[in-house]
């Protein structure tokens, strides 16, 4: 196997191949190239130029699912589950699941291969357990042990034992030992040397993008490896510049010495250990530099500073004041700035002019009484932008249009007219052209010089090296050493961030890595399913009912609170798909009402004397059907929230209504039709019956179906189901159409139980239907939601109905009653999402 | 981290999507002229609409910031009830009853800020609550519309100032304090940084929570005011009072242009867009005895009533995609 892919500017011209049982490990600072080396590999990005071959066959990636067909199976360092779905089921996902008849699921089969596959790790697992409860290396154990377990002939592991302890990093050695001897191609990054000389048979080394070294294991040694990761010219440099650069450094050492110190941090620790106990400080104009690996706590600690996390203990303190901060206007209030790490998610609002992006956190400076005023706007944006050397072509046009370098001036220059008294910058010069890297070091320093001070993030260590009067590396939370530039070896400062390289078999590192965990596991209890809880509720209501009310064990009463809730649950359960798969869809009330109408008008027709009411029927249903796929369609084609495109069309479905109808009443219908709800099949009541059917059938669709669990997964995670190879526009056209088919359903049976309609039929009924669905435990985020929750959310509203009928509460009241309830579900709802947290 | 890419669509697409409301108001114009309806009658349905406008205001500062308040209308209802009970059973003055109409409407819309502050999507809170707040008018109100209010109260909704009805020169102050805030201060600024980028807004240190709950207690604040003027309108407290005003005022927001998930339009759009759908509407509603004959067909064919429905809700889910489209896509 060999591929080659050049081009996107964080990777150029770079070759990697890979032969059949060899594993290659794929070796490089952070931001070296290798992430998006890996997602070429697995589909999610295309390579711009340069061509990938697997066997020798050239061939094309489109997505991850093409890469997955074709053998090619990928763990990303950080991947998304589907978090509301339970464990066995995201792994089933992840690889296809497994069919039984084409259609359904074949849920044993599910299970037998995640409790299989668990069955090899040594943690207890439970499968049936929500994939968002497992800690971080639950989940990453589960994905890995999922893809080794999968029928591949290329294995992408991205630092699969980050987050694994000893024990089952043995595991994972020896399953890529069984899939090596299976002549399975595997590419191995991790930052850990011990495992790379372990595993691996030849080794590539990236550094900014290119290709530095690549040759047999037997050909390097560890502390070779590091020098080539951080750059040989680096250490050819220092030997130059050592002289000066450390007379300069000693100069600067002793200024700062007598400076007063700016920030401190006394023992400051977060939540799941991220940080740990980190103390420091940072004087007047000095520049420390923190370095270590992605997820070692530098961000973490950057994160507590600026009030976007809250710390568990500890404190900072200002100029020696102590500060609280449990805000992000907090920590600008107290002087603090930070330079985020992802300027496009973090930094830019990208639609929004460079003024405004520029002067975006201190608007309040440039207003004339309670006015803002723009020429002030333009007037600080521009000295800034200017003294930073951002290059623009109008200070009015969308920052989205300038390049990465010129977006990072900006975010700084938001900052720095802040006049932060300490500057936070996390890999300030990340995605940056080489010219704009140099003005942003030079405007560091010049920052330092004012007398800030500054916390340079950076994994690049040349630039930490060369940019700050003190290093600190961080590894796992913690300070793992100090160095001064100047006074040290890059190479030490680089070893000190990676692991450890103690064996893995040494039992005592093991039980420290398990016992750490053990301190950390949050305490898990198993709650009842909702589920539970609502047939508590929906009994109690009944007995209370049965106890307080003389008619309502009546025959009369319960036969209308029977034909009355079969038309509310199947309702519900039209509003619950849509709600699942992540939508929402307000227009099935009037969908209701028009499947009612076109049934009833097509009944009166009289052209078809025999068939009548077989082509109402059809024909209501069909209408629906049409009308959810409608939705659908509009929804995805012009990417509107479904929210503005069921608004909209209700009042299409309404119009089309009231034209069909002229506003008349429809009634006289066929006997037949009648008899279809109000007749009695083996005693049993015929709405009654056409709900059991369809609860079953429901049943069937969304716990039981392929179709059906992909709604699922494309609500818990619109961008895991996208690597899974899910459609969002198919599982929303199956939503859509098959919620409004049942909406069509629930409206035809109310138009049978009634014998006539009005075109008002049905107005509001879709808040109910909603309503009753997150009572019944759909989570209107999406990704959650069974259908008999739904069932009984349906029937809980339905006897809250009939209550106030029998306790004679005045019917003014009932929309209140009714409006509580929709408003105690979604505060459920937020409890519960809360709790699952 | 898979790159986020703009494509910047066509030019004539961004400038037809400027031009659209205006040829909308051109076609409701043209109709209305075919109709032969006096400007005179026309105006006869402004006060309704410009309370209608008057939400849509406050509505275009939420959208902006990507949310949504679909419980104007039952606010309405709700601060209408309150008005109406206060007078009549607590023997309050008028002028009392009126501010706590208004102030009961801040309340309602302080508890939808609470509810989206705390995490839910404004989707969901406001359409709870737009239940239970209609729930709630129907329930202290029984039912029943409270009639017979003061006269010199009713005058408020009723009377023209400078020939101009109150509820327009609302309105128009509702517009113009709309337009200073959005586009003149701070807290505008703040708002369409949230609706383009929320988390980059919190790293810049924008008080993102007390700005929402601002926003929704605003937005209440100015349902109640309308409810008042509308009671004052029509002379009775009526518990069913703003059923469907929310759509309406979407309708206009969406119209103008101001994108519904954010960051995009302002209260000149908006503006815009009431006047459009304003028109429209009363054009559609005179549109019965309107017949078309297309050319090659002998039957005419009719715009009923009922067709107003259809026209409006493809309108609005047109023009939503269009500007959707006009704005760029992000792939």
């Amino acid at each position: 196997m060999s591929r080659s892919f050049p081009g996107i500017a964080a990777l150029v011209d770079v070759s990697f191949d890979v032969a059949a049982g060899e594993v290659h490990a794929l070796v490089g600072e952070n931001g070296a190239g290798k992430s998006t080396l890996i997602n070429l590999v697995a589909g999610v990005l295309r390579p711009d130029t340069g061509e990938m071959l697997l066997s020798g066959e050239s061939i094309e990636l489109g997505s991850p699912v093409d890469a997955r067909r074709l053998g090619i199976v990928t763990v990303h360092q950080e991947a998304e589950l589907f978090a509301t779905l339970s464990v066995a089921e995201n792994m089933a996902l992840t690889v296809g699941l497994p069919r039984w008849g084409g259609v359904l699921v074949d849920r044993g089969r599910v299970w037998r291969e995640a409790r299989r596959v668990v069955a090899h790790l040594r943690e207890a697992i439970d499968v049936s357990r929500p994939a968002s409860r497992l800690s971080v290396a639950q989940r990453h154990l589960v994905q890995v042990a999922t893809a080794v377990e999968e029928q591949a002939r290329l294995v992408v592991l991205d630092e699969p034992t980050s987050a694994l302890s000893a024990a089952e990093s043995q595991w994972l050695f020896a399953q890529i030992e069984r899939l090596r001897r299976a002549g399975v191609g595997i590419v191995y990054v991790s930052h850990r040397q011990d495992e790379i000389f372990r595993l691996a048979d030849r080794i590539t080394v990236l550094r900014d993008g290119r290709r530095v070294w690549s040759g047999p294991t037997a050909e390097t040694a560890p502390g070779r490896l590091v020098e080539l990761m951080v750059g040989r010219e680096l250490s050819g440099c220092n030997a130059v510049n050592r002289a000066s650069t450390a007379r300069e450094s000693s100069d600067r050492a002793a200024r700062n010495a007598a400076a007063p110190p700016r920030l401190e941090l006394r023992g400051l620790s977060s939540a799941e250990g991220r940080v740990q106990n980190v103390s420091l400080t940072v004087r007047a104009g000095e520049v420390v530099g923190l370095y270590g690996l992605v997820g070692a706590g530098r961000t973490e600690l950057a994160r507590l500073l600026f009030g976007l996390d809250a710390s568990t203990s500890g404190g900072i303190l200002i100029d020696g004041r102590p500060v609280r901060i449990r805000s992000t206007a907090d920590a600008m209030r107290a002087g603090i700035a930070y330079l985020p790490e992802d300027r496009l998610r973090e930094g830019i609002c990208r639609e929004l002019s460079v003024r405004a992006n520029t002067v975006l956190a201190t608007l309040d400076r440039y207003e004339r009484g309670l006015l803002a005023s723009a020429a002030r706007e333009r007037t600080a944006s521009q000295q800034q932008l200017t003294a930073l050397g951002a290059r623009y072509r109008d200070l009015e046009q969308p920052i989205g249009e300038l390049s990465g370098g010129n977006q990072q001036k900006v975010v700084l220059g938001r900052w720095l007219l802040s006049q932060p008294r300490v500057l936070v910058l996390d890999e300030p010069t990340r995605g940056v052209d080489v010219r704009s890297k140099a003005e942003i070091h030079r405007l560091l320093a010049d920052c330092a010089a004012a007398g800030c001070a500054l916390l340079l993030i950076s994994s690049d260590l040349p630039e930490v090296l060369a940019n700050s009067d003190r290093v600190l590396v961080f590894r796992h939370g913690q300070i793992a050493g100090q160095f001064v530039p100047g006074q040290c070896m890059p190479a030490e400062v680089a070893s000190a961030a990676l692991p450890p390289n103690a064996a893995p078999t040494i039992p005592a590192t093991d039980s420290a890595i398990d016992g750490a965990r053990a301190v950390r596991r949050p305490i898990r209890r198993r709650v009842p399913p909702s589920e539970v809880g609502l047939a508590i509720g929906v009994g109690a209501l009944a007995i209370v009912l049965a106890a307080t009310a003389d008619n309502f064990l009546t025959a009369n009463n319960l036969r209308g609170l029977a034909t009355g809730a079969s038309v509310w649950t199947i309702l519900a359960l039209a509003a619950a798909p849509v709600i699942i798969a992540g939508g929402i869809d307000i227009s099935i009330g009037a969908i209701f009402a028009l499947a009612a109408a076109v049934g009833g008008l097509v009944m009166k027709l009289d052209a078809l004397p025999l068939a009548t009411v077989p082509a109402g029927i059809a024909a209501g249903l069909t209408v629906a059907l049409g009308a959810g796929l409608i939705n659908a369609a509009l929804a995805l084609v012009g990417r509107l929230h479904p929210i503005v495109v069921t608004l909209g069309m209700m009042g299409v479905y309404r119009g089309l209504l009231s034209l069909l109808t002229g506003g008349q009443t429809i009634h006289e219908l066929p006997r037949a039709f009648d008899s279809l709800a109000n007749g009695r099949i083996a005693g049993v009541n015929g709405s009654v019956l056409v709900l059991v059917v369809t609860i079953a059938a429901a049943q069937l669709w969304l716990a039981h179906s392929v179709v059906g669990r992909h709604l699922y997964a494309v609500g818990a995670s619109n961008s895991a189901a996208r690597l899974a190879g899910i459609s969002r526009g198919r599982a929303w056209l199956v939503a859509f159409g098959g919620g409004a088919l049942l909406a069509g359903l629930a409206g035809l049976l109310q138009l049978a139980q009634d014998g006539s309609m009005q075109s008002v039929m049905g107005t509001g009924y879709e808040l109910r239907a909603i309503a009753a669905a997150v009572i019944g435990g759909v989570a209107i985020s999406g990704g959650r939601g069974s259908v008999i929750g739904v069932v009984l959310g349906a029937l809980l509203l339905s006897l809250v109905s009939n209550a106030l009928v029998l306790w004679q509460i005045s019917r003014y009241h009932h929309d209140l009653v009714v409006g509580g309830l929709i408003l105690t579900a979604v505060l459920w709802d937020l409890v519960w999402r809360k709790f699952e947290r | 981290m898979a790159q986020v890419r703009t494509i910047t669509p066509p030019r004539w697409r961004q400038w037809s999507a400027a031009l659209a409301p205006w040829l909308m108001l051109l076609l409701a114009l043209a109709l209305l002229n075919a109709e032969e309806v006096k400007p005179r009658a026309v105006m006869r349905f402004w006060p309704a609409w410009a309370e209608t406008g008057t939400l849509a205001v406050a509505l275009t500062a939420i959208m902006l910031t990507g949310g949504i308040d679909l419980s104007i209308g039952s606010i309405m209802a709700l601060a209408g009830m309150t008005l109406g009970l206060l007078w009549r059973d607590a023997h309050w003055p008028i002028a009392a009853a009126a501010v706590a109409a208004v102030l009961v409407g801040g309340l309602a819309g302080a508890i939808n800020g609470a509810l989206v502050v705390l995490g839910l999507p404004s989707l969901v809170v406001t359409l709870a609550t737009m239940a239970f707040y209609a729930g709630l008018a129907l329930a202290i109100s029984g039912g029943e519309r409270i009639s017979g209010l003061p006269a010199d109260f009713c005058e408020l909704g009723r009377e023209r100032i400078a020939g101009v009805p109150t509820q327009v020169c609302l309105l128009g102050a509702a517009l113009m304090a709309g337009w200073i805030v959005v586009h003149h201060t701070r807290f505008g600024r703040y708002l369409f940084a949230i609706g383009d980028n929320r988390t980059a807004a919190t790293f810049a240190a924008v008080p993102v929570r007390r700005l929402e709950l601002a926003l929704y207690l605003a937005s209440g604040l100015v349902a109640g005011l309308v409810a008042v003027f509308y009671t004052a309108r029509t002379g009775a407290a009526i518990p069913t009072a703003g059923q469907g005003r929310e759509l309406e005022a979407i309708t206009c927001v969406v119209l103008g242009g101001t994108l519904v998930t954010g960051g995009f339009g302002g209260i000149g759009r908006t503006a815009l867009g009431i006047v459009v759908l304003a028109h429209l509407e009363i054009a559609l509603q005179f549109a019965d005895q309107l017949k078309i004959t297309l050319p090659g067909s002998d039957s005419p064919w009719q715009l009923t009533g009922q067709t107003r429905l259809i026209i409006l809700g493809m309108l609005l889910i047109a023009v939503a995609i269009w500007n959707q489209r006009a704005r760029g896509t992000r792939a």
